[in-house]
């Protein structure tokens, strides 16, 4: 795509561009994908923690939304929509590979009690003090920390926490009721809260 | 109603408001510990807000690229859902198409066949044919039929079983 093409699509609105795509326009859809790829990205990168893998997903999904576009009805914004997409695509790709890695059920039947004593499964703060934890190492715990979620729980608090998405839209994004949204939030907190206590407490 | 997880989430988003945020509250055993709890889901919400930033998508002009490409393919060759959908769609004319055909073949051949084979069309005789019994106490076996072609202009009297030739048939 032409830079100048691009500026001049930067007053389009996203449901403009949608109904161009809907009619074969390909450019339109190039603008789509600029405007959301590096989130859709980040996204992906923050459930599977693998940039090549991360990159594949946003291409499969990107891909899948355009076979699909003519489906879009307008109901809710394209970036919910994508995001939708999104979802559906990683989560079944971590299914798939947890199952292909002989991996036993995800945390989603873990209750509170399991899984609030910190001090059973993180290592001792003082082992790691903040003076001399290099953020990478810090990332890298909550990649960690964060791989063993549940895909479901996983894409719960990073719509929440990172992309600041109301209840109703991650609800509407995962296809099931707030009420199981608030639930796994509760969940995925409480757990990371056991993993990661010792990180938050000494930044 | 909902679980205590749900009214737990919500308090911590700060959702709750009024009768439920009161009654929660309420509900709590040790609301000291319930608020330190509260403290450390904000503390990991802030951390990985700050910690898992969207990272970088590398090479962003080449990733539309290779998603442009894909499409073309995808575009250019028949995919699964296209054939999916076309077999459907030939399936269903087809079937009306010959069901059309093969009524408008019926109708024909009823309308040829059927007009071709009606006796007033066929013969050029007009049958009209006059049965009648000639003075039953003499003949009474005796019949009259009369045949006529109005093209011709002809008009025939037949008759079978007569014993005598009444006297109204006499020529005159």
């Amino acid at each position: 795509m032409q830079p100048e093409a691009t500026l001049a699509q930067a007053d389009v609105s996203d449901l403009e561009l949608v109904t161009r795509c809907q009619n074969g326009d390909t450019e339109a859809f190039d603008e789509l994908v600029t405007r959301y790829r590096t989130r859709v990205f980040g996204m992906i990168y923050n459930m599977v923690h693998s940039e090549q893998d991360a990159w594949d997903l946003a291409q499969d999904s990107f891909l899948k939304a355009w076979k699909s576009i003519k489906r879009f009805r307008g109901r809710s914004s394209f970036y919910t929509w994508i995001y939708r997409i999104v979802m559906n695509v990683t989560i079944d790709w971590l299914r798939k590979k947890h199952i292909k890695g002989g991996g036993g059920e995800f945390d989603d039947a873990i209750q509170l009690k399991e899984v609030e004593p910190a001090s059973k499964t993180v290592p001792k703060s003082e082992a790691l003090p903040h003076e001399i934890m290099q953020r990478s190492e810090v990332r890298a715990r909550i990649d960690k920390a964060i791989a063993q979620l549940s895909p479901e729980h996983r894409a719960v608090i990073l719509m929440k926490e990172i992309e600041e998405m109301q209840y109703h839209e991650i609800a509407e994004t995962l296809g099931c009721s707030i009420g199981t949204v608030m639930s796994r939030l509760f969940y995925a907190r409480k757990k990371l809260q056991s993993l990661l206590r010792d990180v938050y407490e000494n930044i | 109603m909902k679980t205590f997880e749900e009214n737990w989430t919500a308090w911590l988003d700060g959702q709750l408001s009024g009768r439920e945020l009161a009654e929660f509250e309420a509900s709590l055993p040790d609301k000291a510990a319930a608020e330190a709890e509260k403290a450390n889901a904000r503390k990991l919400g802030a951390l990985l807000k700050s910690e898992l930033g969207a990272p970088q998508l590398r090479n962003e002009e080449f990733f539309t690229r290779q998603l442009r490409e894909r499409i073309m393919r995808e575009s250019s060759g028949p995919s699964v859902e296209h054939e999916a959908k076309a077999s459907t769609w030939w399936t269903i004319p087809r079937l009306l198409w010959m069901g059309t055909a093969s009524l408008a073949v019926f109708l024909i051949f009823t309308v040829f066949v059927i007009r071709d084979k009606n006796p007033a069309e066929e013969s050029q005789y007009l049958t009209q044919i006059l049965n009648a019994r000639v003075d039953p106490g003499v003949s009474p076996n005796a019949t009259v039929s009369m045949f006529e072609a109005k093209q011709d202009r002809v008009t025939v009297l037949w008759t079978e079983g007569l014993q005598s030739l009444p006297a109204d048939y006499a020529a005159k």
